[in-house]
């Protein structure tokens, strides 16, 4: 450790100055994240072992917060939501966006108007899309209610019942992160060299070859970080409860759609238990590190970078 | 919206109380029943509303304050949006840093004033010459705390309850149009007569949250609706519970009353909207949804009374209050304190009166703001009347989502029993009254 440090930092004058300006030039990078994110989470964790209502001084309980947590039913449901969310979102999301991405790399015509339009639900505040999103879910008025209608379905309460409450939750997800996840890939897909799909046609590879074989295994380090963002995101899925179940059954009947997200905005700003909200955050944050460092192993096995470029 | 919009109360107690309405009257004509003060000592205040109508009726007052009792006063009056009012005072009050005065709903004010973040305003109020009970109970009782029953908040209106309804569904369908007198049953009969599938219309929406909604017919039996006052105890099985919501969820079942989704939600907004539209006949609303309706409906409309129980020959509604509060840290209590004793004053009161929407709580000016309306054709009077036996609010913020969204959306949508339902409620109300209540 103390040996890389010395090594990066350099023996010689010169790359010690080279050093030195680089430290300088991060610095109000690094500073801004220590300041703005370094604090919080000092104080959260600090909170995290209180128990504090916002009013009245905290007191401080130890572990308890985090006892009460491991044996909360409705922690457990809202993680449990959250992975059923995550089940729904992440892989729909990612195999779409590789579609789409696909389709609009070609030569076609009104492209660029087509990646925008793919783009701009990234660009739309989550809460104004959720409030339209909620009343296209309304049941009979609504546009699905409408065209569902001939099936049958037209007064099904998608966003009151407790077995179908995520279901548009997460569609509304994956609409938003499509358009983020398309441009990376369209990104990964531009630094694929034309030589290997030249040599593949040569090689008689038919187009699903040529996709399996060259695309996938090429793109694999832009999936790979599609997926680690797709993962993060899910576990921090919020507005969009919040706002299409706002008028409704705020959080699903029965906790139905609270999120681990949406449990601890409960926590904390309905239920005035700071301490146990902090809790909370701490132990998502802990959760979303964990998944993140596991899947930073796993890349060895599926990820594939072009030689040369060490990473 | 009793949160929105407040509640009030006591105004009945006191119209219903003979002695003090003989009082009351003399006073409204002669001497105010609340007259302000000048300020002892200029300074600056910030101050929190949640209602922009009510910022720019409040402005006026507060401007009509500084240039007759406090000259060189300040005051930074700032909208914060309902949709985030709460949040953001939890985070300010976290923060250190309250609004020195703002406003306070009756089902909010247990969490503030139980932790010493609010200043009583009781020593202000008998040094002005203020009798409280003018108010009348309901209206202020909630606001009160500590062993001496201190009095933390002034009010600023009422609003009571009374169904909305669409004549013109009544004259097609050939219905009598309702009168004070008229029953559960009589209500029952005339929601399935202003039932017609075809154009899509329902006869009924009168269930949807706390104000508006079922707990005034819990009231109606003689049961304090869902928690009994003092939070000893989950009332939502009472015999009288289940009376009310049963006979709510039968007309529910017989396709009378739509459903929570079709409606689109659990607010009593999105039932009054369905009714705007004319998509039912009768609606129960607020009298703070008096102006909207002026506005917007295209169609002839009345309002009249909850009917009554069959058995208790009772028509009830719960009123709230909004209130005015100041912090318990304010640097200028002395300030705070006199400028809400003028906006609950008559002269300040003066400007709600006028301005035509909710009702003032001060005693003196209900005619004046029955008369602000105009010639509107509508008997207003209905919502004054429906003081005489009203219910205060007994519930609090911790239950508020339980009883107003999840309850409804499993009897009125999701098709649970009525007996289910409130069992499941009751199991969680109970983890949130105080110990010695378990």
């Amino acid at each position: 450790m103390l040996t890389s440090f010395l090594n990066w930092f350099g023996r010689t004058p010169l790359t010690r100055r080279r050093a030195l300006w680089g430290m300088a030039l991060v610095a109000p990078n690094v500073l801004g994240l220590l300041f703005f994110f370094g604090i919080p989470v000092l104080m959260a964790f600090a909170t995290s072992l209180q128990q504090w209502n916002a009013i009245k001084p905290p007191v401080f309980v130890g572990l308890e917060n985090f006892m009460r947590l491991a044996t909360d039913p409705a922690f457990w449901q809202a993680l449990f939501n959250t992975l059923k969310l995550m089940a729904m979102v992440t892989w729909a999301e990612i195999v779409l966006a590789l579609i789409v991405a696909v389709l609009l790399n070609q030569r076609l015509r009104g492209r660029a108007i087509l990646r925008t339009v793919y783009f701009l639900p990234v660009v739309t505040s989550t809460v104004a899309a959720a409030i339209v999103w909620a009343w296209i879910f309304q049941p009979r008025y609504g546009l699905i209610g409408n065209l569902l209608a001939p099936f049958g379905l037209g007064d099904v309460g998608w966003l009151t019942s407790r077995d179908l409450v995520l279901h548009p939750i997460a569609a509304v997800t994956v609409w938003q992160r499509l358009g983020f996840d398309m441009v990376l890939f369209l990104a990964g897909l531009q630094t694929i060299p034309r030589v290997l799909y030249e040599a593949a046609i040569i090689d008689g590879a038919n187009r699903w070859q040529r996709f399996r074989h060259v695309t996938l295994p090429l793109l694999s380090p832009t999936t790979f970080l599609v997926v680690v963002l797709s993962v993060i995101n899910g576990f921090q899925i919020f507005d969009q409860v919040y706002i299409m179940t706002a008028r409704t059954t705020r959080g699903g009947v029965g906790g139905s759609a609270t999120t681990l997200a949406y449990f601890l905005y409960q926590s904390g700003f309905i239920r005035s238990e700071f301490g146990y909200a902090s809790a909370i955050a701490l132990v998502l944050f802990l959760i979303t590190l964990g998944v993140t460092v596991l899947q930073l192993r796993l890349q060895r096995r599926w990820v594939y970078y072009e030689a040369g470029e060490q990473r | 919206m009793l949160r929105r919009v407040t509640l009030l109360i006591l105004v009945m107690l006191l119209l219903a109380l003979p002695a003090l309405a003989q009082e009351a009257t003399p006073e409204a004509a002669g001497t105010p029943a609340i007259a302000p003060q000048a300020c002892e000592q200029p300074g600056s205040l910030t101050m929190w509303v949640w209602d922009e109508n009510w910022a720019e009726v409040i402005g006026q007052a507060i401007e009509a304050w500084q240039a007759d009792y406090c000259p060189g006063a300040e005051v930074d009056l700032q909208v914060q949006p309902w949709g985030q009012y709460w949040d953001l005072l939890k985070t300010n009050v976290a923060g250190g840093d309250m609004p020195d005065v703002f406003n306070m709903s009756q089902d909010r004010f247990y969490f503030y004033a139980s932790n010493d973040a609010l200043l009583d305003l009781q020593p202000y109020f008998d040094e002005a010459g203020v009798d409280t009970s003018l108010w009348g109970s309901g209206m202020i009782d909630p606001y009160r705390w500590g062993d001496n029953q201190d009095l933390y908040a002034g009010p600023v209106n009422w609003d009571t309850i009374a169904i909305f309804y669409n004549k013109d569904l009544f004259d097609a369908a050939g219905v009598e149009y309702p009168t004070a007198e008229w029953t559960w049953d009589d209500f029952a009969e005339a929601a399935a007569a202003l039932t017609d599938p075809e154009n899509d219309v329902y006869g009924a929406a009168v269930y949807a949250e706390y104000q508006s909604g079922y707990p005034n017919w819990i009231a109606a039996t003689g049961t304090t609706p869902i928690v009994e006052a003092g939070r000893t105890r989950c009332t939502l099985t009472d015999e009288g519970s289940l009376e009310a919501l049963n006979f709510l969820k039968g007309l529910y079942d017989e396709g009378y009353m739509p459903s929570v989704s079709v409606v689109g939600g659990t607010s009593p907004d999105d039932a009054f909207n369905f009714w705007l539209a004319g998509k039912v006949a009768m609606v129960a609303g607020g009298s703070w949804k008096l102006p909207e309706a002026i506005e917007k409906a295209t169609f002839d409309w009345d309002v009249v009374q909850l009917p009554r129980n069959p058995e208790t020959g009772r028509s009830r509604s719960i009123v709230h209050s909004v209130g005015y509060v100041a912090s318990a840290n304010t640097e200028n209590p002395d300030l705070a304190a006199n400028l809400i004793l003028y906006l609950v004053s008559d002269e300040g009161q003066k400007f709600f009166a006028d301005a035509g929407g909710v009702a003032p709580a001060n005693p003196a000016l209900q005619q004046q703001w029955i008369d602000s309306f105009g010639d509107a054709g509508v008997n207003i009077q209905t919502f004054v009347d429906a003081l005489q036996d009203s219910q205060g609010v007994t519930v609090f913020d911790e239950i508020w989502d339980k009883i107003n969204t999840e309850l409804v959306v499993n009897i009125f949508d999701q098709g649970m029993s009525v007996e289910d339902a409130a069992n499941d409620a009751c199991e969680f109300i109970n983890t949130q009254l105080p110990e010695q209540a378990q």
